[in-house]
């Protein structure tokens, strides 16, 4: 067996390292040539740990300016492990005000222990669809607007930039996204987790796949969906206020309404 | 022990300069190896490989590409190595390359702090069922 030439690891800067990876990478840049401005590495890993806020991010960690971590980056390849922002977060606060971030910690615990469990399963629907439809009733493949960004949706075409651009979504904005996807464009939940792996900084099969699923409601009780007063609260109306189709957009309307939509086929006593 | 008989294998669940086989074996060499088949399945895009790469520039690792086991069993064995030492991973991908590489060499496999240790017996039916146990010792030593 023979060693490949070893990889460079001197450069002037990023960019120089950025043209490296597109001349090495190219079908990578062919499938997305954007650069995330979070950097790799143990270094800017610390610093986020260093500003974590654990009972701020109790509390508004469901809106998009919430004092999320974006630790996961790093968590998901190890450059710091939950252990290690667990005993941080520790060390800076109360026990009991620890308590949700702890808790949103043990969700990575969780599916990387299903994970080791079900080993490739997990790209298998862990049970029925619990909406009334059958899987054959759902589209194999992303739909091309989405992926474009092109829906007319102004919250979900921005999200899906961002996706692309960034490498990141808030997760709130992943669940939107898949609820969209799964449950308002009818898409098997495998179409939408192969597109966030493509791009997610942080993506990781067990918590990406997982996720879908239970929003899906191939791994959960019932389907989870949003209205569009949950997006324009938890935004801060940004989407909304540039929305051409404000006021009449598909996430318009009460719970009961959208669920009878979407779901029509769901007997009532699942409701 | 003497660490000039070992090589560390670092894959990406590990991309830490305090990657317990690195701590345990400091100096010994250690691999890192872009898995091209796998990059082109996922369909991967250039911001992820990026963010790996500049974790990686922070290690002391050789980076090399292609097939992964081949790769650490030639490097193994340009380094004259007597064993390989990684660090542990759910992947169903890291046990069929670690099956491989224990077929030419044996394998010693370091898991790295966990939330909860691991000799907690946990329900994984559902997050909830889960929680119930695993809240008693997720946080760890330092909760009041």
């Amino acid at each position: 067996m023979t060693l490949s030439p070893a990889m460079r690891r001197d450069f002037a800067d990023r960019d120089d390292l950025i043209a490296y990876l597109k001349a090495e990478f190219p079908d990578a840049a062919r499938t997305d040539a954007h650069v995330s401005e979070t950097r790799g590495g143990r270094r800017a890993a610390l610093e986020r740990l260093a500003v974590i806020n654990p009972e701020r991010y109790a509390a508004t960690r469901n809106r998009l300016d919430g004092a999320v971590t974006r630790l996961s980056p790093y968590i998901r390849h190890g450059v710091v492990t939950l252990a290690e922002v667990r005993d941080h977060a520790l060390r800076r606060v109360k026990r009991y005000q620890a308590e949700k971030f702890v808790n949103e910690l043990a969700w990575r615990d969780y599916w990387q222990r299903v994970y080791r469990q079900r080993g490739d399963g997990i790209w298998d629907d862990q049970a029925d669809y619990k909406t009334g439809f059958t899987r054959q009733k759902y589209a194999d493949s992303l739909p091309k607007d989405i992926e474009a960004g092109e829906t007319g949706l102004a919250c979900i075409d921005g999200f899906a930039h961002e996706l692309h651009e960034t490498g990141y979504l808030h997760n709130h904005v992943r669940m939107w996204m898949a609820a969209y996807i799964v449950h308002w464009r009818r898409v098997k939940w495998q179409a939408g987790a192969r597109w966030f792996l493509k791009h997610l900084l942080d993506g990781d099969p067990a918590s990406n796949n997982l996720s879908w699923q239970w929003v899906a409601s191939t791994f959960s009780s019932k389907p989870y969906f949003m209205n569009r007063e949950n997006i324009e609260r938890n935004t801060n109306g940004v989407y909304c206020r540039k929305c051409p189709l404000y006021g009449g957009c598909d996430f318009e309307g009460s719970y009961e309404a959208l669920e009878r939509r979407l779901f029509p086929h769901k007997p009532p006593s699942e409701r | 022990m003497m660490n000039d008989s070992v090589i560390v294998w670092v894959h990406g669940d590990a991309l830490s300069p305090t990657n317990p086989a690195l701590e345990e074996f400091p100096g010994a060499p250690a691999v890192f190896v872009w898995d091209d088949a796998l990059l082109r399945r996922y369909g991967t895009s250039l911001k992820r490989i990026v963010f790996m790469y500049e974790c990686l520039l922070e290690m002391p690792v050789t980076l090399l590409r292609g097939d992964v086991a081949a790769q650490v069993i030639a490097f193994a064995q340009a380094h004259d190595a007597a064993r390989v030492v990684t660090t542990d991973s759910p992947s169903p991908h890291f046990e069929s390359i670690l099956t491989r590489i224990e077929q030419v060499y044996p394998v010693e496999v370091i898991v790295p702090d966990e939330l909860i240790d691991d000799d907690v017996h946990l329900d994984l039916g559902s997050f909830s069922r889960y929680w119930r146990t695993a809240q008693k010792y997720a946080f760890g030593r330092g909760g009041d």
